[in-house]
């Protein structure tokens, strides 16, 4: 039961992170490999917040978290952007490979390869969340307001832009619409998502180390949403589920564990490619 | 004095990613897409010549072998992905994510077969130490240098001497004019993309062979060698390979006030000025 329930708040975890990578990959049409970075950017801020000598609460750690992943998000996408797209790819490639870096040897802030033990559990307005069942309920309420959230902001006039944007960048500029300024708001909005998910994950598991922020994972959140499916809400649900179920999966098959991690890593590579090929539209999405 | 012997190593260095910088320009210039599995055809070579080389294969033999092998598929990531996705129209995002994902399978093939522990090449000759005045340098190190001069000087030389690197820089600069004129770009393509893995493999073969080789080690220098060719100025040859050298120097001199495990900081920094400053880099065509 415990078992079920740590993976369902682990999967609405990372809905919320789908959603931010679906709203900068898939809606904004923006390709991204930095996700992860921006993501461990939240967790360890939250983190450092809830453990320094005076500990702030769960809340404002969170609502300061996610203000640093838009600043930064902002401050990465602004410059790249106003050139061209393929800046911004390595822009992202450099700020994953900084920020690994930065995770790693930024001893005294982040603990380094060991990692960072002994987050507290969240206090949310006094209701202390210890239990998983707990944490379930809260993660719970999380998702589905950051779904909420999605929903309606791809409903106003604000997602119309961005889908519009999609479609024909140069008719969107010609219609006198500032393509820049709703590229760079886009990505700030995945900011939000990606700190808030990032100090839900620390809280979680109270453990943190540079290796779920990695490389790796930015290509496991990318597949996620290339499964699921781009520029929908069900496909940032339908992703994460599934992806998270498969290295449980793999358990199942006798491989060593000396290369399960390759191996996990190797179908999201197979999956990335397949996906592309043959169904462009993940399960559940629309035509990236 | 290690002033001087950073600066050497500089070069060393920005030769070999001199290289890596003029093969990605190639393909990038003329397909447009950014071809980011060839950070994986880059750590592929090097584990080719080094499994060759174990079972006693000669060093030089080893090395040409990856080359073929490299090119063979180089050539099948154009023919069976790019192609097939360029049919269906698809848009460059999707492309990206494609070569994000043959990237992976690459190099968690290579990680799952050869563990993602480092590998030494075993070849005494490689590490024996040439002292030319005060510096010190290794044969491989001697090599790199060589090697990559002269893949520089036959890059050049193909592109404006013979009649397929013209043809290539034809459907570079106009691909719609080129499929016009029977030049048929997707046969390019495949033939532009086989030349660059086999490039590659010169710097993915002999800068393992001075460091040891390690699975997820081709995304940095790939990484830098995309700076330096957008800091060079894309589709231009000549300034992809300067600023690789520029780049590794600076970032090599910067040791000395710097930590290695920052040196991606610098290289980035370097970037972040390029993009703000003069996006269409130094050497910029036109």
């Amino acid at each position: 039961m415990d078992f079920l329930l740590s993976y369902i708040v682990l999967a609405e975890i990372y809905v919320l992170l789908g959603l931010s990578t679906n709203l900068l990959v898939g809606i904004a049409g923006i390709f991204s490999v930095s996700q992860a970075a921006i993501f461990g950017v939240g967790a360890y801020v939250v983190a450092h917040f809830l453990m320094t000598a005076t500990p702030l609460s769960f809340i404002p750690s969170i609502a300061i978290a996610a203000a640093c992943c838009v600043a930064l998000n902002i401050l990465v996408t602004l410059p790249a952007l106003r050139v061209s797209g393929d800046y911004f790819v390595v822009t992202s490639f450099g700020i994953q490979l900084l920020a690994t870096a930065v995770f790693t040897n930024w001893t005294e802030g982040t603990g380094g390869a060991n990692g960072l033990p002994g987050v507290p559990p969240p206090d949310v307005f006094g209701w202390s969340v210890e239990t998983t069942a707990q944490y379930a309920e809260l993660c719970t309420g999380a998702a589905f307001l950051g779904c909420l959230a999605f929903y309606l902001i791809m409903r106003a006039p604000f997602g119309r832009l961005l889908r519009a944007i999609r479609e024909d960048e140069l008719a969107v500029a010609a219609a006198g619409k500032n393509v820049l300024r709703a590229k760079v708001s886009a990505a700030a909005l995945a900011g939000a998502f990606a700190g808030t998910a990032g100090g839900l994950y620390a809280t979680f598991l109270s453990f943190i180390d540079p290796s779920s922020f990695d490389l790796d994972a930015s290509i496991l959140l990318l597949t996620m949403v290339v499964v699921g499916g781009a520029r929908t809400l069900a496909g940032s649900i339908i992703g994460p589920f599934l992806l998270l179920a498969l290295p449980q999966l793999l358990t199942l098959v006798d491989i060593p564990t000396t290369i399960a991690a390759a191996a996990r890593q190797l179908i999201y590579g197979l999956l990335l490619i397949a996906f592309m090929l043959f169904r462009p539209q993940g399960l559940a999405g629309e035509r990236l | 004095m290690l002033a001087l012997q950073l600066l050497i190593s500089g070069l060393v260095t920005g030769c070999a990613l001199g290289v890596v910088a003029i093969s990605f320009s190639l393909v990038y210039a003329t397909t447009k897409i950014f071809h980011v599995a060839h950070a994986g055809i880059y750590t592929l070579a090097g584990y080719l010549a080094w499994s060759l080389a174990a079972h006693g294969v000669p060093a030089i033999l080893a090395l040409l072998l990856s080359m073929v092998v490299c090119a063979v598929v180089g050539a099948l990531i154009q023919m069976q992905l790019y192609a097939r996705l360029a049919q269906r129209r698809a848009t460059h995002l999707v492309v990206l994510i494609a070569s994000l994902g043959a990237l992976a399978i690459i190099q968690n093939i290579i990680a799952a077969v050869y563990t993602p522990n480092i590998l030494q090449f075993a070849q005494p000759w490689s590490s024996r130490v040439l002292a030319l005045g005060p510096v010190r340098l290794n044969y491989t190190q001697l090599l790199t240098v060589v090697i990559s001069l002269a893949a520089f000087a036959a890059t050049m030389l193909f592109a404006h001497r013979t009649i397929l690197g013209k043809r290539i820089r034809a459907v570079a600069s106009n691909p719609m004019l080129a499929e016009i004129t029977r030049l048929q770009p997707q046969i390019v393509y495949v033939y532009v993309i086989a030349i660059a893995s086999a490039l590659v493999c010169l710097p993915g073969v002999l800068v393992p062979l001075d460091l040891g080789l390690q699975p997820y080690n081709g995304v940095t220098p790939l990484l830098t060698a995309t700076i330096a060719m957008i800091a060079g100025g894309v589709g231009s040859i000549t300034g992809a390979f300067v600023l690789s050298i520029a780049i590794a120097v600076l970032q090599n001199l910067s040791l000395m006030v710097i930590p290695g495990e920052w040196s991606i900081g610098v290289t980035f920094f370097i970037f972040v000025i390029f993009m703000l400053f003069r996006p269409t880099g130094l050497f910029a065509a036109r």
